[in-house]
């Protein structure tokens, strides 16, 4: 798990050009949205092209979102569950 | 009646004439310009070329007319112009469809693939409730630009113009001529 | 005052305006689902003109559709249009965009320039001067209709010929999809159950020119106003910012019970329609009817503004408030009057309101006859 968290952390600031970030940086229990690192709306829909592209999930209802992207760890825990790929 | 200008091409800068000094050229300038001269909104780095280009040419603009406040105004408008729209965030857009065994369309790369975004980029960070238009022209033309804008002080409430030429072909040719105009009382 | 002389509309439900009118009052629409379009792995649904009918080889079906509006638009008039002292202004998102496609090799690839395109126009007709191009996402159509009354009231040129477009392709409908901002299903306006939009294939051309005295059949294009949310580049402002504020200008200090109408932008994505709701409401003109002609055509883009503004001014002549198809059940949080039916109207006047990724909005006051 701890290397899927990591992973996700660099496809996370790869994806969203979060430039000047680190891995390290980035607490896997904090939230994304909103007051943590900030992301918006662009950032979900672009974290699900992600999924998709890097695990093989896809989410139709991009309300789903808002639960799995609570934290890294979060996403992490939804990815180990559900990845095809 | 201008204020300020701003120049900004891959290799030079210069603010009201007078040359910026920078290390970089290329796309890695506008990268040290913004660590340089903003530094405080990391929004810069998911921009395409061109809004990164008309948010720097915009900021030192605006630092070059000092007191700088970020009270929402809809005084000022911003209207551009250029030559190739968004065809550097199009054709970033396009690969990301082109092959249709690594289909995977993006949503923050489609979302530049509009020119106006970047004077969208640019009210976001100043409040600015304003007018903010853009428009093209196949070649860079100075009268066709300043009539365009002094045209557009026939608004009501617009007192000033972010206003001038932004163009990018792709992420390393790319040419500012902005400027600050005021209307003439 | 600006004065509309002649206007076209060239899209699947006709080519030509009053074509184009009598069946958006019937009820028709051109929407239609497409399921493996362009290769396209989501299927779509979408009002698309059929490509097989465009067969000049030496346009793209954009500039093919563009010089047929604006033909048949001039054919109304007497105007030279090979004078310097006529105007040509191309509303457009994407124009020629298609040509990216590494697969598509029939045309130059300069083409793919708007400013290229829009020359391949003033070419065919002779007009000598550069043309201009507005850009300004979804809104493009209602700004370069303030960008002609401007250069008009400069008394630069006598004519302004207004020609917007979009021709939809898989680059725009796959951006939309990973926008997940299109319905699965022929969009709804304004309705509780509405699931996005749907886009469109439209030109549309309207030539204004500047006169002293007008009659009171002549429409007037009164005055507009552009606004910015200055909230996000993509999502609407929750407080309706700059569609309030650019209501607010175009109204004036007409009293609401004036207007018959206003055309919404009403795209049926649930943020529009609930933004678009809070700005009436917060400009006082939550007792005016507001339509949508998005459940007739889909989203035009860059014809929008044009399209939409020349059904409106028909809709006025024939004393009709158009219905909003697809709408049913009031789905957003500030009251509006909305109806799917035809309704009677003896008023002049309306508004055409709109916005648009970049934080942009429109609005722009139509009168017939002008303002008393």
């Amino acid at each position: 798990m701890d290397e899927l968290i990591y992973t996700l952390k660099q496809q996370i600031i790869e994806a969203l050009n979060l430039e000047d970030m680190k891995p390290e940086d980035i607490d896997e229990n904090a939230t994304l949205f909103g007051e943590g690192l900030g992301l918006d709306s662009i950032d979900a829909l672009e974290l699900i092209v992600m999924m998709e592209k890097n695990y093989g999930i896809k989410l139709q209802d991009p309300t789903q979102g808002k639960e799995i992207f609570k934290s890294v760890a979060v996403m992490a825990d939804f990815i180990a569950k559900n990845r095809t790929k | 009646m201008m204020k300020h200008s701003v120049i900004i091409t891959p290799e030079h800068v210069l603010v009201d004439g007078n040359p910026l000094m920078h290390n970089e050229k290329g796309s890695a300038s506008l990268t040290e310009l913004y660590r340089n001269h903003i530094g405080d909104y990391p929004k810069f780095f998911k921009m395409d070329t061109l809004s990164k280009l008309g948010f720097i040419a915009s900021e030192l603009l605006l630092n070059a007319e000092g007191n700088r406040s970020f009270e929402p105004r809809e005084d000022r408008a911003v209207i551009l112009f250029n030559r190739h729209a968004s065809l550097q965030a199009d054709t970033a857009y396009q690969a990301t469809i082109q092959d249709p065994d690594n289909f995977f369309p993006s949503p923050a790369a489609f979302v530049y693939t509009l020119p106006n975004i970047v004077t969208g980029e640019i009210a976001i960070r100043n409040k600015y409730f304003g007018e903010t238009s853009f428009m093209v022209i196949d070649d860079f033309d100075e009268k066709i630009i300043i009539k365009n804008l002094e045209n557009a002080f026939q608004d009501p409430i617009t007192k000033s113009i972010i206003g001038g030429w932004v163009d990018c072909s792709d992420e390393e040719h790319f040419e500012a001529k902005m400027f600050l105009m005021e209307k003439e009382i | 005052m600006i004065v509309c002389v002649a206007h076209n509309i060239i899209s699947p439900l006709g080519s030509n305006s009053a074509e184009n009118y009598a069946a958006v009052k019937s009820g028709k629409s051109a929407l239609r689902k497409y399921d493996g379009l362009w290769g396209l792995p989501e299927p779509f649904v979408a009002s698309l003109l059929d490509r097989n009918a465009f067969t000049d080889k030496r346009y793209t079906i954009d500039e093919q559709i563009v010089i047929a509006s604006i033909s048949k638009a001039l054919k109304q008039t007497d105007i030279d249009v090979k004078s310097s002292k006529v105007l040509f202004i191309i509303s457009t998102t994407k124009g020629n965009v298609f040509l990216l496609d590494k697969n598509e090799n029939v045309f130059p690839q300069e083409r793919i320039r708007l400013g290229v395109m829009a020359r391949e126009v003033t070419k065919h007709f002779g007009n000598p001067n550069e043309p201009i191009i507005v850009s300004n996402a979804c809104i493009s159509g209602v700004c370069a209709q303030i960008e002609a009354m401007r250069y008009l009231e400069s008394g630069e040129y006598d004519y302004v010929v207004v020609c917007g477009v979009d021709v939809q392709s898989s680059f725009i409908v796959s951006g939309f999809q990973s926008f997940k901002a299109l319905s699965p299903v022929e969009c709804k306006p304004f309705d509780a159950n509405r699931q996005g939009l749907n886009l469109g294939d439209a030109a549309a051309t309207i030539i204004y020119t500047k006169k002293d005295k007008v009659n009171d059949n002549e429409w007037v294009a009164c005055r507009g106003a552009i606004r910015n949310d200055a909230n996000h580049i993509s999502g609407p402002s929750r407080t309706g910012e700059g569609s309030f504020r650019a209501l607010r200008i175009a109204l004036g200090d007409l009293e609401p019970e004036k207007l018959a109408f206003i055309n919404a932008h009403g795209t049926a994505t649930p943020y529009n329609d609930e933004m678009e709701s809070i700005a009436i409401e917060r400009a006082g003109l939550a007792g005016v009817p507001v339509n949508s002609m998005k459940g007739y055509y889909g989203h035009t883009m860059g014809a929008a503004g044009v399209l939409e503004t020349i059904i409106s001014m028909q809709a006025v002549d024939d004393h009709n408030i158009l219905g909003t198809r697809g709408f049913d059940t009031l789905g957003v949080t500030h009251p509006l009057v909305v109806s799917n039916q035809n309704r009677a109207t003896e008023k002049r006047t309306f508004i055409k309101l709109l916005s648009g990724f970049g934080g942009c909005n429109a609005a722009l006051l139509m009168a017939k006859g002008g303002l008393k």
